[in-house]
């Protein structure tokens, strides 16, 4: 986020795109509240009659998949209807010439249609975004879970740009990190193409940098990402591209992942499969060697949330278990490789990060040690330097000139749209009781209560009197890779044709259904879009008591003693 | 009882909000948690802050705490077997090293996390991948 989250509530204006606070950051969304009680103007860009839809001045219930359309025809109308701040774009910007050029032809009216937005409704939005003085955009995975992902995140940026809203306090656009440690994954350099600190993998003074620091020659070509580890275990025709071993570390790609039946014949496939993680899960099922690790509160670590900030996470309680922390079962088997790496503290490993990435040197541990959260850019150790609350102050922009590049693109649609087999979009959400694959959230019994198998999929009541469903029933909902099992919801927030499933689910595994199609840039699956069909089952009787089963089975599986007295 | 209070940061979402937890020393349980006066968070917590820590009781409801290394000795599709940690971490350094030898350092993944396991773990996996294996194959689960 180029903003810190304290932000939020003294924006004149929020734009919020594609991203469902209440939902996913309950915390976050109060300072939408907040900023509403304090006068801010709200405007909220999403398919579903969301939380935020509640409070805001305007709703742009857009059709899914038209995100492109509705931000170049917003940024059409500011330029047409002279609403840039052209002494920003004049000082602080290149290519806006080029921007213009692309942009005109996406006039509201031309949009309307596809969008589902009337002409009206866009040149107000517009107007709106660019004449409050303060406008911040907050957009979330309903812009980066599709296959133009990129694009549109660079057009909310253009946004920003053309009507100078970067580098004051609440202002600028802010993709809200979804999980706890999603910024200090990226932030620690767990990306194909970056070292720690965003650093570059195939510039040659970097990759010198780091040889020196850890004393080994080091591969100049980018790797390959975690969306791409089915097709480099399946399909790859190159056989000196194929991934025969996969050391995963506290994840679960065998519910998490897009086309799950793809995922498990990879992971079948695999020749070798670690899983080092703190409860079993459905990737254990597939892996040959397991290695228990500490939770959350069983060790020391830093987490980096959302708007950059360093913040210590502490151990609480001593693990029980024959478990280890993750970085010292790494260390015994780089050890066991030949490459002794022996770490006795965490204090040691961030001393050694920080040291090796500018933007982050000033995070000392005895800074983070009195509660501070340091959000990066932290550049001086000195005590007086505590971080750096939003980016690109006075107009500053990481490119080598300063200046900040206009980025324009051409819309297109999805690549799986409904049709007459499948007449459904399909989109996955978030569930706010629980979170990502429930290991944690699953195993605990308060939240346990709040939403249990087998899930729910969001339809408009429309579509469920068309299908004869009524509220609670299980249904079949099936796409071209795959079914599952659910309870049928109707809801008015969804708009009819489309539906929506969480992902927590075994049963309701709603990415049995999703597409492998990813963003050709960020390489993030489109799991906002792909088409299906709602099934009715008449024997519901039956349905219940698959559905009790199976869920027992899975269980079972997992190492539960259950009523059916199976193996723990 | 030896109570003691120790701030942290939960790990859930990416908010970063800060707790404060009663920790029972003697017994090693947590009591309680409650909001801590954050940056982010401004001494609030959602139900997830407050009641997020039960899974470390491994209250047997969804699945199993892994509590010993495992190893599938038998291959593929045969059951785990429990094993102590030196012959865990020598058979995994062992297929790695293997897999290196016979197919070169890009044919094998490695996975940071998002999740509890803390910026320090991220930093020495991705360095495990490319100093110790010589592959920039390394990854989690931001795209997902």
């Amino acid at each position: 986020m180029s903003m810190g989250v304290h932000e939020i509530e003294d924006a004149a204006l929020l734009f919020v795109f594609g991203y469902n606070g209440a939902d996913s950051h309950p915390i976050v969304a109060r300072r939408i509240v907040r900023a509403k009680q304090k006068g801010a103007k709200i405007i909220c860009c999403d398919p579903r009659r969301i939380e935020t839809a509640r409070i805001a001045d305007m709703h742009l219930q857009l059709k899914g998949g038209t995100n492109l359309l509705l931000v170049n025809a917003l940024a059409n109308v500011i330029i047409e209807e002279g609403l840039c701040d052209d002494d920003f774009i004049e000082k602080h910007s290149t290519g806006f010439e080029e921007f213009k050029e692309v942009i005109k032809k996406y006039t509201p009216e031309g949009v309307a249609e596809r969008t589902e937005i009337s002409a009206g409704e866009i040149r107000k939005a517009a107007r709106m975004y660019a004449q409050s003085g303060r406008s911040m955009i907050l957009y979330g995975m309903g812009v980066c879970q599709f296959g133009q992902a990129v694009d549109v995140v660079k057009g909310l940026a253009n946004l920003a740009i053309m009507t100078g809203n970067f580098g004051r306090p609440a202002v600028g656009i802010g993709p809200v990190r979804g999980q706890n440690n999603v910024q200090g994954a990226c932030d620690m350099g767990a990306l194909p193409n970056v070292y720690p600190g965003y650093q570059s993998v195939t510039v040659p003074a970097i990759r010198e940098k780091f040889e020196k620091a850890w004393g080994v020659k080091l591969s100049d070509q980018p790797g390959i990402t975690l969306t791409n580890v089915p097709h480099h275990v399946l399909h790859e025709p190159d056989p000196k591209k194929r991934i025969h071993a996969y050391y995963i570390m506290g994840e679960d790609p065998a519910q998490s992942d897009p086309d799950l039946a793809e995922v498990r014949e990879s992971l079948e496939k695999c020749d070798f499969v670690i899983l080092q993680d703190i409860y079993m899960n459905k990737t254990g099922q597939y892996a040959d060697v397991i290695l228990p690790a500490t939770g959350w509160c069983e060790h020391d670590a830093v987490y980096s949330c959302c708007d950059r900030g360093f913040q210590k996470a502490r151990k609480l309680i001593e693990p029980t278990g024959d478990v280890k922390r993750d970085w010292e079962i790494i260390g015994l088997i780089s050890k066991a490789m030949g490459r002794p790496m022996e770490y006795t503290n965490t204090v040691q490993i961030w001393n050694e990060v920080i040291d090796l990435c500018p933007g982050f040197m000033g995070a000392t541990d005895e800074k983070l040690e009195k509660n501070a959260c340091i959000q990066w850019p932290c550049r001086s150790k000195e005590e007086h330097d505590m971080g750096t609350v939003f980016l690109h102050k006075d107009g500053k922009f990481a490119h080598p000139d300063g200046k900040a590049k206009f980025a324009p693109s051409e819309w297109r649609p999805p690549q799986e749209l409904e049709n007459e087999e499948y007449p459904l979009s399909f989109s996955t959400v978030r569930e706010v009781g629980h979170y990502s694959v429930r290991t944690m959230s699953g195993n605990c019994r308060t939240l346990r209560n709040l939403e249990d198998e087998p899930g729910w999929i969001q339809m408009n009541p429309e579509d469920c009197g068309e299908l004869g469903l009524r509220h609670g029933e299980l249904v079949k909902v099936r796409s071209k890779r795959g079914y599952c099992i659910t309870r049928c919801l109707p809801t008015e927030r969804v708009k009819k044709g489309a539906t929506y499933m969480t992902y927590q689910w075994w049963i309701g595994a709603c990415n049995e259904l999703t597409i492998g199609n990813l963003d050709p840039i960020s390489k993030t699956p489109e799991y906002k879009y792909c088409a299906c069909r709602v099934e009715k089952i008449e024997d519901q009787a039956w349905a219940e008591k698959h559905v009790r089963e199976e869920y027992e089975e899975i269980r079972a599986n997992m190492g539960i003693q259950t009523k059916g007295g199976r193996a723990a | 009882m030896t109570i003691k209070r120790i701030q942290s940061t939960c790990a859930y979402c990416g908010a970063g909000c800060q707790i404060m937890f009663t920790v029972d020393t003697e017994k090693n349980k947590i009591l309680e948690a409650e909001p801590a006066p954050g940056r982010t968070n401004d001494g609030t917590l959602c139900l997830k802050g407050h009641y997020g820590w039960d899974y470390l009781n491994d209250p047997q409801i969804l699945s199993k705490r892994l509590t010993k290394p495992m190893i599938r000795k038998g291959g593929k599709g045969s059951p785990l077997e429990e094993v102590e940690w030196d012959e865990a971490v020598r058979y995994t350094a062992g297929r790695l090293a293997e897999i290196k030898a016979k197919h070169g350092p890009n044919s094998i993944m490695c996975t940071g996390s998002a999740r509890g396991s803390g910026n320090e773990a991220n930093y020495v996996m991705q360095k495990f991948a490319r100093v110790t294996i010589g592959t920039n194959n390394v990854d989690h689960c931001a795209r997902i």
